[in-house]
């Protein structure tokens, strides 16, 4: 479905707060670039682990974050202290904390992708997990909305951002930079929380492989969709 | 005399009422505007695979009603059909089924011009094995014909028959047959007079129109084959489709009131919500890839005629357009008559 006029609002702003670092005070900007010579992702490519963060950098690094967040409102209100109290329930609580990183483990679960890119589409298929889609049409975002969730995507200069907001407060922001000699691709997986009030970013790097000598073979079927197997032919 | 030489080289067992009757494959009405798809629902892959699928749906109810001759899904219009059925899918999914039909006899009489609606009820779900969820629909459309062919006597299906060989006689020869029947300003035709006994150039049509049957034949056996591997995909994608979307509908009043498995932002409330979604696009994707597996058009088709062999390649209607040259060119070539202009839509209507 085309962008509406609330949900793209709200879509853009979310991804605008990403974008920004968490500006909220910014009004949102919806023209984000599409470069000229659009990256071409395409291609079949696994998780690079000695490249990539683990969940519990990143969960430092968002302590380290609201640490610093909770100093500053500190400051700003005169007051002394200034340390992150991580226990007990409701906003910034250690439970929220660590649900978000758990959810990041989860929604970055996938080792494997296989990319295929069009003019107007661009399909990351994820092992294990459902695949991310995008179709640009003259540039502009794309939405799908459901009950379930509602998915943007777009070209933001030579980066691709994909989002899903879900129903329970928690959003997912997927953004894909090709590296410059095209081998490698970071994607920066951004979770947010209504119950916490920093967002949770896992980068992940993905290297090209070669499908065929993995080992993995994958053929299409009538019964069972699209088949892999790791065995090797007889 | 004429008449008898005519109905004695079409006569059929079934009798004068058994018209042949041919489906053309379904328009899928897929927008040209490819951006426009996600919002109206429609999944290009499943709707091209629908498009050759539901036409084999109604051709089992009419052939198995027993009130009609041959019954043939073909690539397009060709030229041989007594009874045109064209169909454009207007709306598809669990829940809902509008097609939009047209039956047309050679004459050009307008039999059926009408939309038909089907809708499902949970109930429906699972569709049994050989069964399908909107059988009354084709059943509806074959009740409508029948009623049509029940309105017209002999002479009148007789005449169907007669202009129909003729029509596809003078899709051969134009010069030798177009002065049979006439077409008046409203796409109405009509027999001037028929050829005379023992002409010989109408036993080459019948022969070359035999040769046509055989290859739409085995364009009809494809598509048979092409629904019978998808059926049970097919049919589970009607269910999962239906439950989704009764899903969609639900959730929103639930939502509100529902148990959540803890408060908002706790891990549980936000695994539940995510996982759902998950499976609810896995599920929309696999069911895309199966659809993608559905083309098995491209299969080379061999046929022979006169003890000669044709490799046809390609999709199932460029075969048949490739077909009907190779008959044309055989034609004129026992005959001596120039090849006929292509003209292979003659019984069309346009639906919207």
């Amino acid at each position: 479905m085309n962008c509406l006029p609330r949900p793209i609002a709200l879509c853009i702003a979310a991804l605008c707060a990403v974008l920004l670092g968490g500006c909220g005070s910014q009004p949102p900007k919806p023209a984000l670039a599409r470069a000229a010579v659009l990256p071409d992702f395409s291609g079949a490519w696994e998780v690079d682990y000695s490249q990539s963060e683990n969940v519990r950098e990143a969960y430092d690094t968002l302590i380290r974050a609201l640490q610093r967040q909770a100093e500053r409102q500190s400051r700003n209100m005169s007051q002394g202290g200034g340390t992150l109290a991580v226990t007990g329930a409701g906003a910034n609580s250690g439970a929220s904390i660590y649900a978000l990183a758990r959810m990041a483990e989860i929604v970055t679960e996938p080792q494997l992708l296989d990319i295929t890119q069009t003019e107007n589409r661009l399909n990351v298929k994820r092992e294990g997990s459902f695949a991310l889609d995008c179709e640009f049409f003259d540039g502009k975002w794309r939405t799908r909305e459901s009950a379930l969730g509602t998915e943007t995507c777009g070209w933001d200069g030579h980066q691709v951002l994909f989002y899903l907001g879900l129903p329970d407060g928690l959003s997912i922001y997927h953004r894909f930079t090709l590296g410059p000699e095209g081998e490698r691709i970071k994607v920066a997986t951004t979770l947010r929380s209504s119950q916490v009030s920093w967002p949770f970013t896992l980068d992940r790097v993905y290297r090209r492989y070669d499908p065929a000598a993995s080992g993995i073979r994958c053929k299409q079927t009538l019964s069972k969709g699209r088949v892999c197997t790791t065995e090797q032919l007889p | 005399m004429a008449l008898l030489f005519v109905l004695a080289l079409t006569a059929r067992a079934e009798g004068v009422a058994a018209l042949d009757v041919g489906i053309v494959v379904f328009e899928p009405g897929i927008p040209e505007d490819i951006s426009t798809h996600r919002e109206r629902g429609i999944f290009p892959r499943i709707r091209q695979a629908e498009s050759r699928y539901l036409p084999v749906n109604l051709r089992r109810t009419l052939q198995d009603s027993g009130d009609w001759g041959a019954v043939r899904v073909m690539p397009d219009t060709g030229r041989l059909a007594e009874l045109l059925i064209q169909g454009r899918i207007l709306q598809s999914s669990g829940r809902e089924l509008l097609l939009d039909i047209s039956a047309i006899d050679a004459t050009g009489r307008v039999w059926v011009q009408r939309q038909y609606r089907a809708l499902t009820q949970p109930a429906d779900y699972p569709v049994p094995r050989g069964g399908d969820a909107y059988s009354e629909l084709y059943l509806e459309v074959a009740a409508d014909l029948l009623a049509v062919r029940r309105q017209l006597d002999d002479n009148a299906l007789r005449e169907i028959r007669r202009v129909a060989l003729l029509r596809y006689a003078a899709e051969l020869a134009p010069d030798a047959f177009s002065a049979y029947f006439q077409e008046d300003e409203a796409g109405r035709f009509r027999l001037l007079r028929l050829p005379a006994d023992g002409d010989p150039m109408i036993a080459r049509v019948l022969r070359i129109r035999n040769q046509e049957y055989v290859f739409i034949d085995s364009v009809d056996e494809q598509y048979e084959r092409l629904h019978d591997e998808m059926a049970q995909t097919y049919a589970l994608w009607l269910q999962y489709d239906s439950e989704q979307s009764l899903y969609r509908q639900e959730y929103a009043e639930r939502a509100a009131s529902r148990d959540k498995p803890g408060p908002r932002g706790s891990f549980a409330a936000m695994q539940q919500s995510y996982n759902t979604y998950r499976n609810y696009r896995i599920q929309e994707q696999d069911l895309h890839e199966l659809a993608a597996g559905f083309n098995n058009e491209t299969a080379p088709t061999v046929v022979s005629t006169s003890g000669r062999v044709f490799h046809l390649n390609g999709t199932l209607d460029s075969q048949y357009a490739q077909w009907q040259d190779i008959l044309r060119n055989i034609f004129a070539l026992e005959t001596g008559l120039p090849v006929a202009d292509d003209e292979r839509n003659p019984f069309a209507t346009h639906t919207q």
